[in-house]
């Protein structure tokens, strides 16, 4: 185990610093940084001495080391826009992006495990029909589609909710509906799996023919172990979500990091955009390090391959 | 496959339970019907179309469509903005919507199909080397990645299907993977490695036909992906160049009216949205038939 | 099919449920604001967006203070103000006034600004409101000079907006970080505070002088808040989240004032938009380069026809590069009537009857830029539309790699050609013709004090311009405001939200 949480680490390192170099990579793709930093009413003397203040005359390569090694120490640099620290930058809006991503996983598990399983227990059932078409539906509606419409029914219409911001948990809602419905359809679908193939193995029918009721067969012996797999794509997901939450964000005027990183890209901010890259990489590959861990510790068969 | 495992080498057998399958699995039929409909449009749009998708009448912008009181019969479903007929800009966008799920599919496929097969055939070494630059890539956030590049490099159809094809691959790649894996280790393979065939040969005629129903399923999943994120890319005002129709650029334009004049975004939103849908059922049927086993 | 269905009913429900809306602004008096995009800064030194210098206006205090209305300049934390010669200006300052934290303002904190925000090395942008004064000297406790480096016409125009006053011992203290955190001013509104990036909050200074010309603030606490999404920003309108809106597309404002539950109004702006050519070849060799060609293309596109549909609101063509009002400016030079047979004519002696293909840069108003595309096309001119982000267009223009583009200037809201004309056409980087007879007018026009030298000098600056069509302007721009019924709010050309000018009705 120790052997194998070593090389998994090592991976992660590996996966970690490559992930830094592309993404700072990429982004050298981009046209001058000056000009974006000065903004649109900048003069050519505004946007020549910021050129020179930040170095962006020198080689690439010696900016990505540059980079790096102050990266390692928790220093993501100077953010062109703000002119704060990139990391305080992230560090402060990380809590909303975090609190929309625990409130969306937690939303896309309750819904979907509950409807995995019972589309399991009965296949092809007009309950499994339903769950795969809400499945299906999930991946079609484009999300700033359902955010808009959330907004026109239930806060100018029926003024339930409130439309944007982040003061109360109720300004989270629709948020977290809206994100958590896109990360349902994929644990649906696996709880399923997982369910299907687990009542048909042999343990599960022995516990049958011993009379076990049926709901303590169902959700004693058959979920636990269907549930494994759906733990680390829930992880995963969670890792997509902050990703994917750009979108959601700036809909409802959260400003989380999503909101941030596409703020960002638009005004050509590189090193923050960089830092969010590297920083939502990270979290992913954190959270796959620990979901691989789990697997590994609750089945033997993994940590020898 | 399991599929060709289980059945004997009776191809009518096969093909029959095939076509027993495909009549008994509705989603399937709606899914094909579709999607088959959709590329008719787009292949036939300047025979069907009733206007230029590209003509602008700026004294005749914002026509509804013919179903509200304000309509008429020569804009059936009205114009966008600048005066456009919108059916005839719905038709040719099918063109762009599916070059652009296709176009990035067809890219990710071949990368995420090589690299798939080469990591489970050859094992070892590159098997570590493919699983890395997996893990690297889904560790990228797609969305955020495909921004952040089409912002720096400027957004064209080119730019945007080019992006796509490259961050998508990951799926092709793991499955392709594991199926190639599993065949590997089939006696065929086997016999047809021990009698000296090389080993392109072997990967063309014996490994490739096995795994194709499976790259059809991914293929279907990502086409449906990129459509989706195109659309959310020009959401945001980066997908591809006007006056270009996709129906992501038409909800984007039509977006800032969504509260006035919801048609707008509702016509290409539900073209969008039934194309998608469509696609997905049909990746799920193909799946269902040729390895009912394997749905999830 | 049924999303159709839901949204017609949503569409319906919509325009009822818009009646009847129940506002919190006026009641517990605060003025919610929306806007568009998340402020770098409010230090007024380090922000170049619009939304910055509305808040600077609210906070702090300039020496002098143009009214919008008349274009006066009025006294404001200096009561008097005298050329000793043409490069030197002496300040009398107002006495008792004092900044949001108590501090006494006095020559110490105009000297200590002025050196602030001059010194290169402190980074205040943008650099051309602050590189023009050579050095600031103290007279008294309440007097200053000020030296120029060079006559420099549009020095009170600057002293009366952008260069406003900071506190000595605060700034000192805090640098701009701090600045940034907690403003402090002397203006009608004090910050209470700052979430940056995401929302402000203000109140009515009480302790705000007097005889200033801005006037003591009616509303007594303003919140501006960041909200991308512009549909967000009308649900929040609609449903009482947010008073005050701006920057409205003129389709929405439309529907909104025919609705008739918000009060919508329309202002000009000094931005203009115009067409830019590789003229003179500079870069490459391309069909630019041909005077019939770029006359052709003035012929080609329906300006007038353009406004009117898509532009909309006050905004009017404009034949010379500059918006009217702007001192120098004069619509008396060569004029291009839409007239696509003219176009054609032009084309086809140019040599180019079939046409020709050439890429077409735009980096705002996507829309514009496809109508003028279509017009284009109308005479065979095919266009390869690049639509880039702000950045990645300047850098193209600026390294030559665009012989064609659409572009906008809005000129710093400063009332004087110098902000335009001079920028683009005197042999700088964004000068693709570098015309040796424009550059001697208008080098003529920016360095004489006397208003008729200047005039003379702009006119045939701009005649040659325009008959030449080095570039060739468009129209004039236009903001949309939509706010509640309950605000009384007036904007200005300027493009400067006064938020201490608003009242509730």
């Amino acid at each position: 185990m120790i052997y194998y949480t070593i090389k998994r680490l090592g991976l992660a390192l590996l996966v970690a610093l490559t992930v830094s170099f592309i993404s700072f990579g990429l982004l050298y793709l981009s046209s001058d940084p000056a000009i974006a930093m000065a903004g649109e009413t900048a003069s050519d003397a505004d946007i020549e001495a910021i050129r020179k203040l930040y170095g962006f005359d020198r080689p690439i390569l010696v900016q990505y080391f540059d980079w790096l090694q102050r990266a390692m120490g928790g220093d993501l640099g100077k953010s062109y826009y703000f002119r704060t620290d990139v990391s305080s930058l992230i560090g402060e809006r990380l809590p909303t992006t975090m609190t929309l991503g625990v409130c969306a996983i937690t939303f896309a598990i309750v819904l979907s495990v509950p409807l995995g399983v019972a589309a399991a227990i009965r296949p092809n059932s007009l309950v499994d029909r339903v769950a795969l078409f809400l499945s299906v539906m999930g991946q079609a509606l484009p999300s700033f589609w359902f955010a808009l419409m959330l907004i026109v029914f239930l806060s100018v219409n029926l003024r339930l909710l409130p439309t944007s911001g982040s003061d109360t948990w109720l300004h989270f809602v629709m948020p977290t509906v809206v994100l958590g419905y896109y990360a349902a359809p994929a644990i649906m679908r696996l709880t399923r799996t997982g369910m299907l193939e687990v009542l048909s193995t042999d343990y599960i029918r022995t516990a049958r023919a011993k009379g076990l009721r049926p709901w303590v067969v169902l959700f004693k012996h058959a979920l636990r172990n269907a549930i494994i797999p759906v733990v680390s794509l829930a992880a995963v997901q969670f890792g997509f979500m902050l990703g994917g939450s750009i979108v959601v964000e700036t809909i409802f005027a959260l400003h989380g990091a999503g909101f941030l990183a596409w703020e960002s890209i638009t005004r050509n901010d590189l090193p923050t955009v960089q830092g969010l890259i590297l920083v939502f990489s990270l979290f992913y590959i954190v959270l796959t390090f620990f979901a691989d861990l789990l697997n590994a510790w609750l089945d033997p068969r993994i940590r020898i391959n | 496959m399991a599929s060709s495992d289980s059945q004997p080498n009776d191809a009518t057998s096969v093909y029959g339970l095939m076509k027993k399958r495909v009549r008994g699995h509705q989603g399937m039929i709606i899914g094909s019907l579709i999607v088959l409909s959709v590329l008719l449009i787009a292949l036939l749009a300047p025979l069907i179309a009733p206007h230029d998708p590209y003509q602008q009448d700026l004294l005749k912008r914002l026509i509804p469509p013919v179903w509200d009181s304000r309509g008429s019969w020569e804009h059936i479903l009205g114009t966008d903005h600048l005066g456009r007929d919108y059916l005839s800009r719905l038709i040719y966008g099918a063109r762009i919507s599916l070059l652009i799920g296709i176009g990035a599919a067809l890219i990710s496929g071949i990368i995420g199909t090589i690299m798939g097969v080469m990591a489970g055939y050859f094992g070892g070494r590159v098997d570590m080397i493919v699983t890395f630059m997996i893990t690297v890539r889904l560790s990228m956030p797609v969305v955020l990645v495909a921004l952040a590049v089409v912002a720096i490099v400027g957004g064209s159809l080119q730019v945007v299907i080019t992006v796509l094809g490259l961050l998508l691959w990951d799926r092709f790649a793991v499955v392709m993977r594991s199926s190639t894996l599993q065949i590997r280790s089939m006696d065929y393979v086997a016999a047809a490695r021990a009698v000296g065939c090389s080993t392109s040969r072997v990967l063309v005629t014996e490994v490739m036909p096995n795994v194709v129903n499976n790259l059809i399923v991914i293929a279907t999943i990502e086409i449906a992906h990129a459509i989706i994120l195109e659309a959310a890319l020009s959401f945001l005002g980066l997908g591809v160049q006007p006056p270009l129709p996709s129906w992501g650029l038409m909800v984007s334009e039509g977006k800032d009216m969504m509260l006035f004049e919801a048609w707008l975004i509702t016509i290409p939103g539900v073209a969008l949205f039934l194309l998608v849908l469509a696609i997905n059922l049909m990746g799920d049927g193909v799946r269902d038939i040729t390895a009912p086993e394997n749905r999830n | 099919m049924k999303r159709q269905f839901l949204l017609t009913i949503t569409s319906m429900a919509l325009a009822a449920g818009i009646s009847g809306v129940a506002h919190a602004g006026k009641s517990d008096d605060t003025l919610n604001v929306a806007i568009d995009r998340e402020l770098e800064s409010v230090d007024n030194y380090y922000n170049t967006a619009r939304e910055g210098i509305v808040i600077s206006r609210m906070v702090w205090d300039a020496l002098l203070y143009r009214d919008p209305a008349t274009n006066e300049y009025l006294p404001n934390l200096a009561t008097s103000y005298k050329w000793v010669d043409s490069t030197t200006l002496e300040f009398d300052l107002r006495k008792g006034v004092t900044f949001h934290n108590g501090e006494k303002f006095d020559a110490d904190d105009v000297v200590y600004t002025l050196d602030y925000v001059s010194d290169p090395n402190n980074g205040a942008k943008p650099a051309r409101n602050v590189n023009w004064w050579a050095s600031t000297e103290k007279l008294g406790d309440y007097k200053v000079r000020l030296n120029l480096k060079k006559e420099f016409p549009a020095a009170l125009e600057f002293l009366s907006g952008p260069i406003v006053m900071y506190p000595n011992e605060y700034y000192a203290e805090v640098g701009p970080e701090g600045m940034a955190l907690k403003p402090v001013g002397t203006g009608p509104y004090a910050v209470t505070s700052v979430e940056p990036g995401k929302r402000y909050k203000f109140k009515k200074y009480d302790g705000y002088h007097s005889s200033s010309p801005k006037g003591q603030a009616n509303i007594g606490n303003v919140v501006i808040r960041t909200i991308a999404e512009s549909n967000t920003q009308l649900a929040e309108l609609f449903s009482g989240g947010i008073d005050w809106i701006w920057k409205v597309k003129p389709d929405q404002a439309e529907r909104i004032e025919a609705q008739g539950q918000f009060t919508v109004k329309n202002s000009s702006t000094m931005r203009i938009g115009y067409l830019n050519f590789d003229a003179m070849g500079r870069h490459s060799k391309n069909p630019m380069n041909d005077v019939r060609v770029r006359r052709a293309i003035a012929h080609a596109i329906d300006r007038e026809g353009i406004v009117n549909a898509l532009v909309k609101g006050e905004s009017m063509v404009v034949h010379s590069l500059c918006f009217p009002s702007q001192f120098g400016c004069t619509q008396d030079v060569p004029k291009y009537d839409y007239n696509p047979e003219k176009a054609k004519q032009l084309l086809a002696e140019a040599g180019y009857v079939d046409g020709f293909e050439i890429p077409f840069l735009a980096y705002r108003n996507r829309d514009y830029a496809e109508a003028m595309i279509n017009n284009l096309n109308a005479v065979g001119i095919k266009t390869n539309f690049e639509y880039l982000k702000y950045a990645a267009f300047r850098d193209k223009v600026q390294d030559g790699g665009s012989p064609f583009n659409f572009g906008t200037w809005g000129s710093y809201s400063i009332n004087d050609v110098s902000a335009i004309t001079s920028h683009f056409q005197s042999g700088g980087k964004d000068d693709y013709s570098k015309d040796a007879e424009v550059i001697k007018q208008l080098g003529i026009g920016d360095s004489s004090v006397d208003p008729t030298v200047r005039q003379d000098a702009y006119k045939a600056a701009l005649s040659r311009i325009s008959g030449e069509v080095f570039m060739f302007p468009l129209w004039s721009y236009n903001t949309w405001y939509a706010f509640s019924k309950e605000v009384d709010f007036n904007p200005t050309p300027d493009e400067i939200p006064r938020f201490f000018t608003a009242k509730w009705l």
